[in-house]
């Protein structure tokens, strides 16, 4: 396994502080940092968990039609063209012509057109499934959903599901009729229960408003408003519509007699499956679960599907409703209007484990020479990445900086019994809950440069150097005294372009077991965007006075997980910190 | 090239006895030793190419045993066909890609049919192939299986049972657990004629930039 690093998305409580990695319920709380967003108003980290979605698009993922969505649920939420899916194995089907009728002896002279001959039926490419073999052929290769719209609006079930519309049609007109009037104050009649509407103001109707928007065939809570709003909607004919009041709904097919009439179910299936022979003509659950209808059990009664439509989605922030993200609405398009996404904004941070990754070239190399069968795949499992206990071992942090500016970089670590240190210290259960390793890092900040596009790096070579001499003094003449000290493992350990290489050091308990994983706190200061950037002049001497009001710092949290602990087998007593 | 024998790497003792170890040869991975103590007692392995004027034969290809290549037949560069054991015969217009391997390791003849493609990669070691059939890019046939025709080997799908066994006609092997079904054969007219255009374009094509082997006799 991979060392991993996680960004923490602190919308799941109110702290900031995210939870100790060792709970399994973390796992909810961090992010890998290409799911997560930004708000720059608010200046946090958005994930998928918090954001607002909004549909912008719905469109056909085969052949990229946009389905207005007005059309969409009349469809049915598949395409209506010509894209349909192997029942057999889920591949694009594609309409091919038949073969021309004459060969006899299977060798055909005449060349063949390229036009094909009339009846044309849907082939699968993958698994050679057609849709003759279920009795479905076309006269012409276009609009084949309009042809087959007719076998699919006689089927039993969505004839029930039509009349179960059909059914519930007056009550869903009521529900929506009933809140739009509530919704717009004027219409609504000053009754008791819509009093408080009127009194407040308008900011509050608004939200209210909101709150009762139209959840259509989802009934009020309120009974009385829907009551005397349906009064204008339907009529006087049924004075007190509620739900309890509606008429009993019969179904077209008595179930007990529908396994007879050929729909399966019931003694039908028990029967067929009794004179099974091979498992290959019951469908398969992954065949039979794509389809919205009941699906025949049979292989061999499965129709093409129609392809399920997809939705281009638009993303915002959940406290300042701002746009995270916005696709283009063209299907075809695969850029965004908006694209707020964290990796723009936070340094991208990626974890190696030194040691995992020379065995790993090392087996590599072996296998080289090899041939493709003879690898053994169990004896590198339990070489590489793993750590044992009662050992230290170095692994690198390496920073890529997304920003057009320099950024400093502090990195932490959160000490994981932060909660139980007001409790009995020392406690037996406290101890255990101790994480059974330390780990070091850098302790002072360090720089990353700026981002530039690639032909920058060719020319400016000396500019990171002058950075580093005129930003970090300081900072610098610490850190090597860390690293002169550890034989540099811990402290920085390479600087390329944007990407800054930084040693650290994790020391194992002699009795740990399980993994390594631990809360890191990356907070980096940068330079905000101001009305007149002074871009490039880096090294000029103006540059300290004018910077520090411009100066801002950023904080985030990440779990890394360095893999697991091989743990050691003589029982030992005392913890090696 | 050097010889075949001289490139195996791991040697064991390649008695009458027979002695079960399994021998690596690059490019064809293991052998059982008593194919090669077949070959090497019964009938040394005498290259021997009959190739039809009418096949294209690319010279950049690895050719060992005899082996008899039919008209119109097609072999890339970098493909490779091994008569370790016995004869290998190709029929008429087949397509032999790049990097595909197709090994006899049995005594009597490997009869591949007509009009068969072999896509890049794939990997035949079948007793006997019939007509038409389609084995695509890194699929790998044992020599336990033997294919029929119309059969389809879907993409790197493995036909590796241990046991003999024969793929009916219109057999169709596809996804990663090789699943099987029985093609009905709708549409092999149109099919055959996208094999034989095929074929016909790369006889043109193949020779402008490839140079050409031709067999023993020419």
């Amino acid at each position: 396994m991979t060392p991993t690093l996680l960004y923490h998305c602190p919308c799941l409580s109110n702290s900031p502080v995210p939870p100790p990695p060792h709970l399994a319920s973390s796992s909810y709380s961090f992010h890998p940092l290409h799911t997560l967003f930004f708000c720059e108003e608010c200046d946090a980290v958005r994930c998928n968990r918090c954001v607002s979605v909004e549909v912008s698009t719905y469109y056909c993922p085969n052949c990229l039609f946009e389905v207005p969505s007005a059309s969409v649920r009349a469809e049915k939420n598949r395409c209506a063209r010509n894209c349909f899916m192997c029942p057999n194995c889920r591949n694009t089907l594609s309409v091919v012509p038949s073969d021309p009728p004459d060969s006899s002896d299977g060798r055909v002279a005449i060349p063949i057109s390229t036009v094909g001959e009339p009846p044309f039926f849907l082939y699968c490419n993958h698994c050679r499934w057609d849709s003759a073999e279920v009795g479905i052929t076309f006269e012409k290769p276009t609009g084949l959903a309009a042809q087959l719209q007719k076998f699919e609006d006689s089927a039993p079930e969505s004839l029930e599901f039509d009349r179960l519309k059909e059914h519930f049609e007056p009550f869903l007109r009521a529900s929506s009729l009933s809140s739009s009037t509530s919704n717009a104050p004027a219409a609504v009649p000053s009754s008791a229960a819509h009093s408080h509407h009127l009194h407040s103001n308008s900011i509050t109707a608004a939200a209210s408003a909101a709150l009762a928007r139209d959840i259509p065939g989802v009934s009020k809570y309120n009974p009385l408003s829907r009551s005397t709003s349906t009064r204008g909607g339907i009529g006087n004919k049924d004075r007190s519509t509620n739900k309890d009041e509606m008429s009993v709904y019969k179904s077209r097919v008595d179930i007990s007699t529908a396994s007879r009439l050929g729909s399966g179910g019931g003694d039908a299936d028990v029967e067929y499956m009794r004179h099974l022979e091979t498992i290959g003509e019951v469908a398969s659950l992954e065949q039979r679960w794509t389809n919205s209808w009941a699906t025949p059990l049979q292989t061999g009664d499965l129709k093409p599907l129609r392809i399920p439509l997809h939705s281009k989605r638009s993303k915002r922030c959940p406290a300042c409703t701002h746009i995270l993200i916005k696709p283009e609405q063209k299907a075809q398009s695969v850029r965004y209007k908006i694209k707020l996404v964290a990796a723009n904004y936070l340094p991208a941070i990626t974890v190696a484990l030194p040691h995992a990754q020379q065995i790993q070239s090392e087996a590599a190399k072996r296998t080289l020479g090899k041939s493709t069968i003879t690898v053994t795949d169990d004896d590198r499992g339990t070489a590489a990445g793993g750590m044992h206990a009662g050992k230290t071992y170095p692994f690198h942090l390496a920073l890529t900086n997304p920003l057009y500016d320099p950024i400093q970089v502090r990195l932490s670590v959160q000490r994981m019994h932060v909660a139980t240190t007001s409790s009995a210290e020392g406690g037996a259960p406290e101890k255990a809950r101790r994480p059974p390793f330390a780990v070091s890092l850098p302790t002072s900040s360090f720089p990353i440069a700026a981002f530039a596009e690639a032909w920058e790096y060719e020319d400016d070579e000396d500019m990171f150097g002058v950075d580093d001499d005129d930003e970090l003094g300081l900072g610098r003449a610490g850190r090597e005294k860390d690293g002169r000290g550890r034989v540099k493992t811990v402290g920085v350990l390479e600087k390329r372009a944007n990407v800054t290489v930084v040693g650290g050091e994790v020391v194992i308990g002699k009795e740990a077991r399980g993994g390594v994983k631990f809360n890191m706190l990356v907070s980096y200061t940068y330079r905000s965007d101001d009305p007149a950037p002074s871009e490039g002049n880096e090294g000029s001497p103006s540059k300290a006075a004018a910077k520090p009001p411009e100066i801002k710092t950023f904080a985030f949290y990440t779990v890394v997980d360095l893999g697991a602990i091989i743990p050691k087998e003589e029982p030992r007593s005392d913890m090696d910190f | 090239m050097t010889d075949f024998f001289e490139d195996r790497q791991a040697v064991t003792n390649t008695t009458r006895s027979g002695v079960h170890e399994y021998i690596y040869y690059p490019g064809l991975g293991t052998v059982l030793p008593q194919q090669i103590t077949y070959a090497l007692n019964m009938a040394p392995i005498r290259d021997k190419y009959t190739i039809h004027s009418k096949s294209i034969v690319c010279q950049d290809v690895e050719l060992k045993g005899d082996i008899t290549i039919g008209s119109g037949t097609i072999v890339h560069p970098k493909a490779t066909i091994f008569a370790i054991a016995g004869p290998i015969v190709i029929g008429s217009g087949c397509i032999i890609e790049e990097g595909a391997i197709i090994v006899n390791r049995r005594k009597e003849v490997m009869r591949i049919g007509d009009d068969n493609l072999f896509e890049i990669g794939c990997r035949v070691e079948s007793p006997t192939v019939g007509n038409f059939n389609t084995v695509s890019t890194r699929a790998r046939v044992h020599h336990t299986v033997r294919i029929g025709s119309y059969c389809v080997i879907g993409t790197g799908c493995l036909l590796v049972p241990t046991e003999d066994e024969v793929l009916d006609d219109y057999s169709v092997t596809y996804g990663p657990a090789a699943e099987r079904r029985i093609w009905s054969g709708r549409g092999k007219v149109q099919e055959a004629d996208l094999r034989r255009k095929h074929a016909e374009y790369l006889r043109d094509m193949l020779p402008k930039f490839n140079r050409l082997r031709r067999g023993d006799g020419t």
